[in-house]
């Protein structure tokens, strides 16, 4: 926190109430400094030399004081190039290599840093304060400005009300946007006043109190000559690159395990990471008691392949909607998902390990999604579609949208919205379609929401960042940069760290992606064999019927949950009672959203219901104490 | 240098693209040098001779031909003077695959597209999409637009789309009687200017209004002034009787150089928060009397309003809108800097920068 005008005791009072509001992250050190008007505040999760690393670290000449969350994998190289530069080193922790390479080399450190990161550095001689995240998107922060031109930042948003100083109020615009896309997409937050600083990107909030951002970091260009001339190669090549992002993600003083439920991602991590010398690993899925959703088969198949110490956590509707409470108090903003990581998680830590690692990012890296195969061939049709006359176009959406099914809604969507493969990209990640959305929203915020229109937010800046990208490249970078940053890896920080558990991801590694960005596209993807060039690189390790299976996805049986056990929590949520407490929806149409579930039992809407049900129940949350 | 500029008009009508053409007009007779010619030839404007023409050309002016929309015409003339032409400078896309032809009459011409704004932010049709791939430059005026352009035709090589942004027209600039300054603010006076088109509510206005509660909120006395005219205008005043802001709204309607001069000197912010403009001609007018800007996080707009001359909004976010006019209210802008600001985008330096681009 840098606030000009607040005294002292006031900041610090402040930062403890922070850093005591997110003890989960770090159970096992905390810290507090201040100097001038800034006061810095830390609490850790001890991985990389637990016994030392104290948190916030300042540089011995008393300049510079950090905060980190995250790791950075390759330390102990950096540690050793730095202490050549002239640096003490007095631990052998990655929070000290981060402060020496921050200050010896300033912000151009970011591109030698392999991992995942959010930190901030005050420099007491400049009275300026630095901050930056990883180029993915893997480890959040979230920041206010203040009233006194100082500003406020946190990994999580429950921290940063916890404050005081940042008003705790949902911004309407928000409630639309999650409606949209399941969550709030960056650098929007569900809080008005409270931003999220993107992937890749870097703040600096100087003496004067002017805050720039900006990004550091950016997706490689398309094409580059050195990339590998046939598919044997590039399989090699690959392989190499999977290797050296697993062994650079073991790195840790604590026990490391891993997220195993028997998909063709999470085996390929477990298989990479037993071939590079891990011994008497920990692995764990999830099972369930309803047919159809568990992977249980092809986890064990896997654990016994690897020889792993597998653990499985029966997972059921009962104990879902008896943790309820829980789980609503963990998020930090409303999610449309990620319930089973918070499972995962906890049984991983409860299994003895601090450090998992997980498949995410498989499906986007090697085309895991329907999106990679369907989204060409729409974009070949559209020209022809826009060569119809415009009555008759007007005449076919109008057709779809009166139709009941979302299907034919989305649809309407893209015939009515997009112009090229990036609006095609953003509108496919929707879950309601428009004039669904538009109508559960009260008149001010739908208002508001017509006027932002239907693509994602982001839209032009991902456009250009893109440009001369194939089409791989584009559905990939999209994936990349929404549903995976604003939902799978935001689920994973917050509902791993809810149990002090740090989750890894080395799929989401800038090297592997860099080397495997230019590549040519029918290399990286088939649309016969979604996933081939990952099989291919691991097939001496995953097992056959692994490698061959169909996808199946870290589903859970939410459809029968919602009409079963989840069923009385969802009749209070959408109360009329529950829904005072959201007056940026239109009450009545929210209701018979429910109300149609109940009766028509269409089991793939259960996304969308809960969706809206986690939003209302998250307004609904009273603040912690 | 024998130059032919196409147009889709000049005197006409006041919007943004006839005023910037005529000042593509002056910079291209300063540029076709002592031995150079330039005619002009326009689709929409009538035959003859405007009077305000001789403030925008030079001896090396020509022939000025207008067509009174007439296309069979437009495309003869443009053969006929591409004909005798060493460059061609094309104002509009439509008007390009015309160009094109001109081409094929002789092929040493070399011709340029103006790119401005939302008319090249979407997919191209075959013919333009060849007509682009034959241009010698694209001279589009914003980054925004030029990363707009190859989005949506990755094809186009991209060393030939070079930025040259709008320009002031010099005899717009404050009048030495002009009060260009007057700060601190007594009230909030807001300015904005714009066309009241049904198609295009994405200029913000309506947000102005919707967002003037909230200003009023905390400066009772608060105003805004819209200058501008169009088949939006009942809607515009209907939500301003519905949001019961009458009195704290005005709606001039058009306004004549000197009127509109007056209103950007006596007003204490210019507000535009549109969510396509290419580039935003009125930011650049209203800096030049030392106002400070609002505008939208959109389009062209932040390549113009930087943190020292103004301030930038999520488009259509009516709390934002308003703690921005609040913001601006409390910390004024030096109206000196912001002059400075509005100097940079100068005519001499647009002229340097177009000769450049035809080099």
């Amino acid at each position: 926190m840098v606030s000009l005008r607040s005294d002292l005791a006031t900041r610090e009072h402040a930062v403890n109430r922070m850093v005591q509001r997110q003890q989960h992250r770090g159970p096992d050190d905390r810290g507090l400094h201040s100097d001038g008007p800034a006061t810095l505040g830390m609490c850790r999760l001890a991985i990389i030399d637990p016994a030392n690393g104290h948190q916030p670290m300042t540089s011995p000449d008393g300049r510079f004081t950090l905060v980190f969350n995250g790791a950075i994998y390759n330390y102990r190289a950096l540690q050793t190039e730095l202490a050549l530069g002239g640096w003490n080193f007095r631990t052998n922790c990655d929070t000290e290599v981060l402060l020496a390479a921050y200050a010896l080399h300033g912000a151009a450190c970011l591109s030698r840093l392999r991992g995942m990161f959010a930190f901030a550095i005050w420099d007491a001689r400049e009275q300026s304060l630095f901050a930056a995240r990883d180029p993915l998107g893997i480890k959040p922060l979230y920041y206010a400005r203040l009233p006194d031109s100082g500003i406020i930042l946190a990994s999580e948003l429950n921290a940063l009300l916890a404050s005081g100083a940042v008003p705790r109020e949902i911004d309407p615009t928000s409630a639309g946007e999650y409606l949209a896309w399941f969550s709030v997409p960056a650098p929007r937050t569900i809080y008005r006043g409270i931003a999220n600083l993107p992937p890749g990107h870097q703040l600096t909030l100087d003496a004067a109190g002017r805050l720039k951002t900006g990004p550091w970091w950016q997706l490689p260009a398309p094409t580059r000559p050195d990339i590998a001339t046939n598919y044997h190669d590039f399989i090699q090549g690959l392989r190499h690159q999977l290797d050296d992002s697993i062994r650079a993600h073991r790195v840790a003083d604590v026990p490391v395990g891993a997220f195993l439920s028997g998909g063709m991602d999470s085996t390929a991590v477990v298989g990479l990471m037993t071939r590079s010398g891990a011994t008497k690993l920990k692995t764990f899925s999830l099972i369930f008691g309803e047919a159809g959703f568990s992977e249980q088969a092809s986890a064990r198949l896997a654990a016994e392949t690897f020889g792993t110490e597998h653990h499985e956590e029966l997972l059921t509707g009962a104990r879902v909607a008896a943790d309820l409470p829980q789980l609503l108090a963990s998020f930090d903003q409303p999610t449309g998902d990620g319930i089973n990581t918070y499972y995962a998680s906890q049984t991983a830590r409860r299994g003895g390990v601090t450090v998992a690692l997980s498949g995410l990012g498989g499906d986007e890296l090697f085309g895991g999604y329907p999106s990679f195969r369907d989204l060409p061939r729409l974009q070949r049709l559209l020209p022809l579609w826009r060569r119809l006359p415009a009555g008759l176009r007007r005449n076919v959406v109008d057709q779809l949208r009166a139709r009941p099914t979302v299907r034919a809604r989305k649809l309407a969507d893209f015939l009515a919205h997009a112009r090229d493969l990036h609006e095609l990209a953003s509108l496919q990640r929707r879950v309601l379609p428009e004039t669904v959305r538009l109508s559960l929203l009260a008149p001010e915020a739908r208002a508001q929401a017509e006027r932002l229109g239907p693509n994602h937010p982001m839209l032009e800046d991902f456009a250009f960042e893109l440009i001369g990208a194939d089409p791989f490249q584009v559905i990939s970078a999209w994936e990349l940069r929404t549903y995976m940053a604003d939902v799978l890896l935001r689920d994973s920080d917050v509902f791993s760290m809810a149990h002090s558990l740090e989750l890894r991801v080395p799929f989401v590694d800038r090297q592997l992606l860099e080397w495997l960005w230019p590549q040519r596209p029918w290399f990286k993807y088939d649309p016969r064999h979604p996933k081939r060039a990952l099989a291919d690189a691991t097939a001496d390790l995953v097992p056959a019927a692994i490698r061959n299976r169909r996808k199946q996805g870290f589903a859970l049986p939410f459809a029968q949950w919602m009409l079963a056990e989840l069923r009385p929590f969802l009749d209070e949520t959408f109360s009329t009672t529950s829904l005072g407490a959201c007056p940026w929806l239109q009450a009545t149409e929210v209701q018979q959203v429910w109300t149609d579930y109940k009766t028509k039992r269409d089991p793939r809407a259960w996304s969308r219901v809960w969706t809206l049900a986690v939003l209302i129940a998250f307004a609904n949350r009273r603040p912690a104490p | 240098m024998r130059i032919v500029l196409l147009s889709p008009e000049l005197f006409l009508h006041e919007g943004g693209i006839a005023r910037i053409m005529r000042l593509y007009l002056k910079a291209l007779c300063e540029i076709a040098g002592p031995a150079g010619r330039v005619d002009s030839l326009v689709l929409n404007d009538h035959p003859g001779r405007d009077e305000r023409l001789t403030r925008y050309t030079t001896a090396q002016f020509h022939e000025q031909v207008g067509c009174r929309r007439g296309k069979l015409r437009f495309i003869r003339e443009t053969i006929r003077l591409g004909r005798r032409a060493d460059v061609l400078v094309c104002g509009h896309l439509h008007q390009l695959a015309i160009s094109q032809l001109a081409r094929l009459f002789n092929p040493r011409l070399k011709y340029y597209l103006v790119a401005h704004g939302i008319e090249v932010w979407r997919p191209y049709s075959l013919i333009e999409r060849r007509a682009l791939l034959g241009a010698h430059r694209i001279l589009c005026i914003s980054e925004y637009t030029r990363r707009q352009m190859l989005r949506f035709f990755p094809a186009l090589p991209p060393e030939r789309l070079v930025v040259v942004p709008n320009t002031l027209d010099p005899y717009f600039a404050p009048a030495l009687n002009d009060q260009v300054s007057k700060a601190p603010f007594a009230t909030p006076h807001i300015l904005t200017v714009s066309r009241l088109s049904s198609t295009d509510t994405y200029k913000g206005v309506d947000t102005l209004i919707e967002a003037m509660p909230l200003v009023r909120r905390e400066f009772p006395l608060a105003r805004l002034r819209v200058v501008g005219q169009g088949d939006d205008l009942p809607r515009l005043q209907a939500l301003v009787q519905r949001l019961g802001v009458g009195f704290s709204v005005d709606f001039t309607g058009p306004l004549s150089d000197e009127a509109l001069r007056a209103e950007y000197a006596i007003c204490d912010l210019f507000a535009l928060p549109s969510r396509k403009e290419g580039f935003g001609l009125v930011f650049l007018e209203a800096m030049t009397y030392g106002k400070a800007c609002l505008g939208a996080r959109a389009g062209g707009t932040p390549e113009v309003i930087t943190d020292a001359t103004g301030q930038l909004v999520e488009y259509g976010n009516i709390p934002d809108l308003a703690a921005a006019v609040a913001d601006l209210v409390r910390h004024p802008r030096d109206s000196e800097v912001v002059r400075r600001h509005a100097d940079t985008f100068a005519f001499p330096a647009f002229t340097r920068r177009l000769a450049a681009a035809l080099a």
